[in-house]
């Protein structure tokens, strides 16, 4: 029976793992939210600067789930899969990356390595030195019943556990929801198609 | 037992698998220089469609490819609740809509071929077309489908010539994969198909077999291999042990192969590491430029015409070794016994996927 | 120039939390050690070099030795334009 075992959401102003609030935007603030709550949390990771939104909101919400779930770090560098999705896929950055060449003079490399999705898988492995299994998907909308028959199927081939994730990203907009599901799990919600609805909320898109 | 079959391309080679295939069989290449298609007005060297309309061309050619494809199967299937399609691509329809680059194709197949279920896009950079393959096999051995049409396209377009361009990435010359000489990719653009079923029957043609695949990540940089081949050696090595394959057993590879000195040595690492440097190699990206998400596709597809045909086929634009391990790469056309071919693919993000099929 | 430059990889390379101040005419810029810069940033100091200098570089290789802290950035760009 495998289970979520932590999950993080990311909203345009709040910050919660398993439910709980951590963090809340300060509007009056200069730095971007996702700057907020890498700094409130005192994560230390300078490359996060120069990370795309997609990719700091990956790398803040495992951070938070490892924090939550430390036994993370017994499973070998292959037994974690990853599974994430949005709707967007990166046009978020892919808007930065077009005005780097038609309005500040030069297309800018910093900005295109961040031009697809599954960037933000890499940045999590990097950090992580996780070999195991990646998979990003473009869906219309969060789709529970996607996740929980890919992830069980990634835990029937080897994975111990999957990081799954949705990646809401776009302009202003942040939804996002990232959860850990463990094959040999024993606390937290059985890993079901309407327990991860409830986990997702209303604000997942 | 997984079928793979009814494989097709849209390319600038042709607009069928049988015109490709043929163009490669005669060594032809798509690839040729563009004038002022850089971002300084340089000349660059691309591998694109000459006589396609610029409106709606990546939903125009999908369309006509599932058309093309689905004469090729019991038309049933497609929209059967059994049936799930994915679309592999990295920028989807990028130009005609950067806000929303995969939402109005999905839309437009759903409704014209009357999809029972949400297809997936799967967008995972260089990658994505074998995991695609990799993905719609997992699912119908699982039991949730029957059936999968896998598709596979992307265009060329100034965003990614200019962000290659930026890395310096491309290539003065039409790429030399593994070549001593090699300085850089060739972008291409095209469209491919495959379907996976565990049915042989609905296949007009006899299909070939798909065993699972695997998918493995780097976890060094998000935009340059690992020295060591780590993350295509996990992969490969899962894929063949998951198979009960040992290195002996593999006729052919289609490697990855972009031409850029760092993939082309990273690959050389990792297969010397994998024991397979003796394995018959080649890279068609000579021949279709680096076609990004529908590249794990087409090349597949081609891939599967060589076991058909019983043939291998030279990897264009080598000539002499330029990696630190040799591999054993074709130099030209020349028929073979080949039932098992591995495809391989690397990709921004640190992925790496491969896949195994075989004739049966 | 030297603090120009300063201010110019601060703003390019998007590098958070670092002064001009933080930087030495001798800070080994792609040294751990020292500012810590990778491969990519060395593909937006080309950018900048082209942006700020009308200095067009046309091997990524040149950088390798132009770039080793801002002294070796100053010298190459007198030596460019000549």
């Amino acid at each position: 029976m495998s289970f979520i075992t932590s999950y993080c959401h990311i909203t345009s102003d709040s910050c919660l793992v398993n439910g709980g609030e951590i963090a809340t935007r300060d509007l009056l603030s200069n730095d971007s939210w996702l700057k907020q709550i890498y700094k409130s949390q005192e994560f230390v990771y300078p490359k996060f600067y120069k990370m795309d939104s997609l990719s700091q909101a990956g790398f803040i919400a495992s951070e938070l789930i490892k924090r939550a779930q430390p036994n993370l770090s017994a499973y070998k560098d292959e037994e974690i899969a990853m599974l994430f999705g949005n709707q967007y896929s990166s046009a978020d950055s892919d808007i930065r990356f077009k005005k780097s060449y038609e309005e500040h003079g030069a297309p800018s490399p910093a900005l295109f390595v961040y031009t697809l999705p599954n960037i933000v898988l890499g940045e999590i492995a990097i950090l992580n030195k996780w070999f195991g299994e990646n998979l990003f998907v473009v869906l219309p909308k969060f789709a529970p019943d996607f996740f929980v028959s890919y992830a069980k199927i990634l835990m029937s081939k080897g994975s111990e556990a999957v990081l799954c994730g949705w990646l809401g990203i776009w302009d202003e907009q942040i939804n996002v929801f990232l959860f850990l599901v463990e094959k040999q799990g024993n606390a937290g919600m059985e890993f079901n198609v309407g327990n991860l609805h409830k986990l997702a909320g209303l604000e997942v898109v | 037992m997984i079928y793979i079959g009814a494989e097709e391309i849209i390319s600038p080679l042709g607009k069928s698998v049988e015109k490709n295939f043929s163009a490669i069989l005669e060594n032809r290449t798509g690839i040729s220089v563009a004038d002022r298609a850089g971002f300084n007005g340089d000349s660059v060297y691309i591998s694109n469609f000459l006589d396609l309309s610029e409106k709606n061309k990546f939903e125009n050619l999908i369309v006509a490819i599932l058309d093309q494809v689905i004469i090729k199967i019991d038309e049933r299937i497609v929209s059967s609740a059994r049936t799930i399609v994915l679309l592999s691509s990295t920028k989807g329809d990028l130009d005609n809509n950067i806000n929303d680059q995969f939402g109005k194709t999905i839309l437009t197949l759903a409704t014209r071929y009357y999809l029972a279920n949400q297809p997936i896009v799967v967008s995972n950079a260089c990658i994505s077309g074998v995991l695609a393959i990799n993905t719609a096999g997992n699912f119908i051995k699982a039991g949730l489908y029957d059936h999968a049409i896998v598709i596979g396209c992307d265009l060329i377009s100034d965003f990614v010539l200019f962000g290659f361009q930026s890395l310096f990435a491309i290539s003065s010359q039409p790429c030399m994969p593994f070549d001593a000489s090699r300085n850089g990719i060739t972008m291409g653009e095209g469209c491919g198909v495959v379907v996976v079923s565990n049915s042989e029957v609905v296949f007009n043609e006899k299909p070939l077999k798909l065993l699972p695949g695997t998918s493995a990540n780097d976890a060094n940089h998000i935009s340059g291999p690992s020295r060591t081949g780590e993350g295509l050696y996990r992969s490969v090595k899962r894929t063949m042990e998951m198979n009960n394959l040992f290195s002996a057993d593999i006729d052919f590879i289609s490697a990855h192969g972009t031409g850029t000195i760092y993939n082309d040595e990273m690959e050389s690492i990792a297969f010397d590491r994998l024991d397979l440097t003796h394995a018959p190699l080649n890279s068609l990206k000579g021949y279709f430029g680096h076609t990004l998400g529908a590249a794990g596709i087409i090349e597949t597809a081609i891939s599967m015409q060589m076991l058909r045909n019983q043939i291998l086929i030279k990897s264009l634009g080598f000539e002499q070794t330029g990696t630190s391990k040799e591999l054993n790469i074709i130099k030209e056309n020349k028929p073979a016994e080949l039932r098992m071919i591995l495809k391989t693919a690397s990709g921004f993000g640190g992925g790496n996927a491969s896949l195994l099929i075989q004739k049966p | 120039m030297r603090e120009d430059l300063k201010k110019q990889i601060i703003e390019q390379l998007n590098l958070e939390d670092i002064q001009v101040s933080d930087i030495a005419d001798d800070t080994l810029l792609f040294n751990d050690q020292g500012l810590g810069l990778d491969s990519i940033d060395a593909l937006e100091m080309i950018v900048l070099l082209e942006k700020y200098y009308g200095i067009h570089v046309t091997n990524p290789d040149e950088g390798k030795e132009a770039f080793v802290s801002i002294n070796s950035m100053a010298d190459y760009i007198i030596k460019r334009k000549g």
